[in-house]
């Protein structure tokens, strides 16, 4: 490999993010890389930076002297780090943020058109909505229903419909297994699937560490903010992505690089 | 039919006529204020004195090109919507709750901050009326001023009210349909839901507050003309439609625009049939009786959305 460019640069780079809030560090110099049209998982144990890492990428860490951010992203070989969301989201990032976070005085079909408030997302707008209705095709059945009145899946299928509704290129999935059933979470991958093959990336972030290597094509594992290990989740095997997880390798992050 | 018990009747229905346009104006002399409340979480305590300017706004465009005063809103609702933005977008935006986490503040200290300067602002916005146009008492006159509608022989309406009244609830339907069917009204709302998560949908919150805060102060230019057209008017009135609109909203339910209406209609009647039966210095006790009332039996609200 010469020392030019890779051919094939990666859709999102993550280069020495340090994440701060007010005066305590959840992020220790972050660096990791997001190959276009891939899954790639975060695990890591409660606290160790995984929503941190995720808020950075879509600039909701970007709030002055009280949370903030140092390092460089790149989306697509450009610096978004110092970018506010709405223009973010506007180059083609979203997240589906932890515990859903629906606007709840509104109905389904309302959730999911203030997903495409974007001026580029306007004019595709039915066409795009009519697209998360085949998805997830339970949604089309209640458009109307106020979200309040849903089930913690069906509400869970709204706000992955409603982050869709921005046509984004990489979207970010915060703890989509939060609070429900195993059934419910196995049906959510398997739309998690069909949407990452309509060729949208992903970045997970799953407690379930086993479901996160499954549904991964890549992984990192987070300790106390600091990247410990990343590469293939089959060539890494299961054991030692645990042992990264509980801190009991830390010389991993060179050896799962190779692939 | 018995004499006696027909005039009651009368004094009722005129009584409860008149309350129920009263309280149109006072839904849109209120409805900037839930507005700005429910999506900023701000009270602006200069929205009083914004209605007084834009009555002597009007008195102004009058003294140079005599016109309808109706047609004076061309100039204040204009006007009126980029003085709700600016002060948004270059004032209070920067002393918001997020706005002061953001520089390390307490979220105490961006609660207060608000209040604070929205005080002030309504004192320098008094002060320069005051230096403008004197403090003799204003009204702006217009030709409607002494006419009724008679609806019997003994029903008679304000023709001047009667107007308000379709005026108000012809806006009240507009701000519905503006944030019910547009991208940039499901914006506000979605705002006013969640103002962390709507950047996540493109929305720039500071220019959609900014918008939210431009069309609560246009609306309550238009009332300020109504306020204008119908009494006298200082340059020290502000806090008495302050008041006026905090009552509404206390009646009615922060958030819901039915509920500046009916909100609006009850503290009208309520204070006209006082009046009627007390005499006019019953009119304010008895709306803040209605207040306490409310507040005692449901502070909420009557119309208050769940959350």
């Amino acid at each position: 490999m010469s020392i030019s460019a890779p051919e094939h640069p990666a859709l999102l780079t993550v280069k020495g993010l340090s994440a701060y809030y007010g005066e305590s560090r959840a992020l220790f110099g972050v660096g990791f890389a997001v190959e276009k049209g891939t899954v790639h998982s975060i695990v890591g144990a409660n606290g160790a930076g995984k929503s941190t890492l995720l808020r950075a990428i879509v600039g909701m860490m970007n709030r002055g002297r009280a949370a903030h951010t140092a390092g460089s992203i790149e989306f697509k070989g450009r610096r978004i780090d110092a970018l506010p969301t709405e223009e973010i989201v506007g180059l083609g990032v979203t997240m589906v943020p932890e515990g859903r976070r629906l606007f709840a005085s509104m109905s389904v079909e309302e959730n999911l058109v203030c997903g495409a408030f974007l001026p580029r997302c306007r004019g595709a707008l039915g066409e795009t909505l009519e697209d998360v209705y085949s998805l997830f095709p339970r949604l089309a059945d209640r458009r109307q229903q106020a979200v309040s009145q849903m089930s913690g899946g069906e509400q869970q299928m709204v706000a992955i419909g409603r982050a869709l509704m921005s046509s984004p290129e990489l979207i970010l999935l915060d703890e989509l297994s939060l609070g429900l059933a195993p059934i419910v979470v196995d049906q959510i991958y398997e739309r998690i699937a069909a949407i990452n093959e309509r060729g949208v990336t992903c970045i997970v972030i799953e407690q379930d560490t086993e479901r996160a290597m499954r549904v991964a094509g890549a992984v990192s594992v987070l300790l106390e903010g600091r990247v410990v290990l990343e590469g293939d989740p089959d060539e890494l095997g299961r054991d030692r992505v645990s042992a990264a997880y509980f801190g009991l390798e830390t010389a991993g992050k060179a050896a799962g690089q190779g692939g | 039919m018995n004499e006696d018990l027909y005039w009651t009747l009368v004094d009722i229905a005129n009584g409860l006529l008149s309350g129920v346009m009263l309280g149109g104006y006072y839904a849109i002399i209120a409805i900037g204020l839930a507005l700005t409340f429910g999506v900023m979480r701000m009270v602006n305590l200069a929205h009083g004195d914004m209605l007084v300017l834009a009555a002597y706004l009007a008195v102004l465009v009058l003294q140079f090109v005599p016109i309808s005063p109706f047609i004076t809103l061309a100039l204040v609702i204009p006007v009126m919507f980029g003085v709700g933005y600016a002060l948004q977008r270059f004032l209070l935006n920067a002393i918001s709750v997020q706005s002061m986490e953001r520089k390390g503040m307490s979220a105490g200290f961006g609660l207060m901050s608000p209040i604070l300067v929205t005080f002030g602002l309504s004192i320098v916005i008094a002060h320069a009326l005051l230096g403008g146009f004197a403090s003799d008492a204003r009204i702006i006159r217009n030709a409607l001023s002494y006419s009724a509608v008679r609806l019997t022989e003994d029903l008679n309406l304000s023709t001047l009210r009667l107007i308000f009244f379709v005026i108000a609830v012809a806006i009240l339907i507009a701000l519905h349909l503006f944030l019910k069917r547009t991208h940039a009204g499901r914006a506000i709302r979605a705002s006013a839901d969640d103002a962390e998560i709507a950047p996540l949908m493109g929305i720039a919150t500071p220019k959609i507050n900014a918008l939210a805060s431009g069309i609560a102060i246009a609306i309550a230019g238009v009332a300020g003309v109504m306020v204008g057209m119908s009494r006298t008017f200082q340059p020290f009135d502000g806090p008495v439609f302050l008041l006026v609109a905090f009552g509404v909203v206390i009646v009615g339910g922060l958030g819901s625009i039915v509920g500046s209406l009916v909100g609006g209609i009850l503290l009208g009647i309520t204070q006209v049939l006082a009046g009627t039966y007390f005499g006019p210095s019953a009119q304010l006790v008895a709306g803040y009786i209605l207040i306490l009332f409310v507040l005692a039996v449901r502070p909420q609200g009557l119309f208050a959305r769940r959350r």
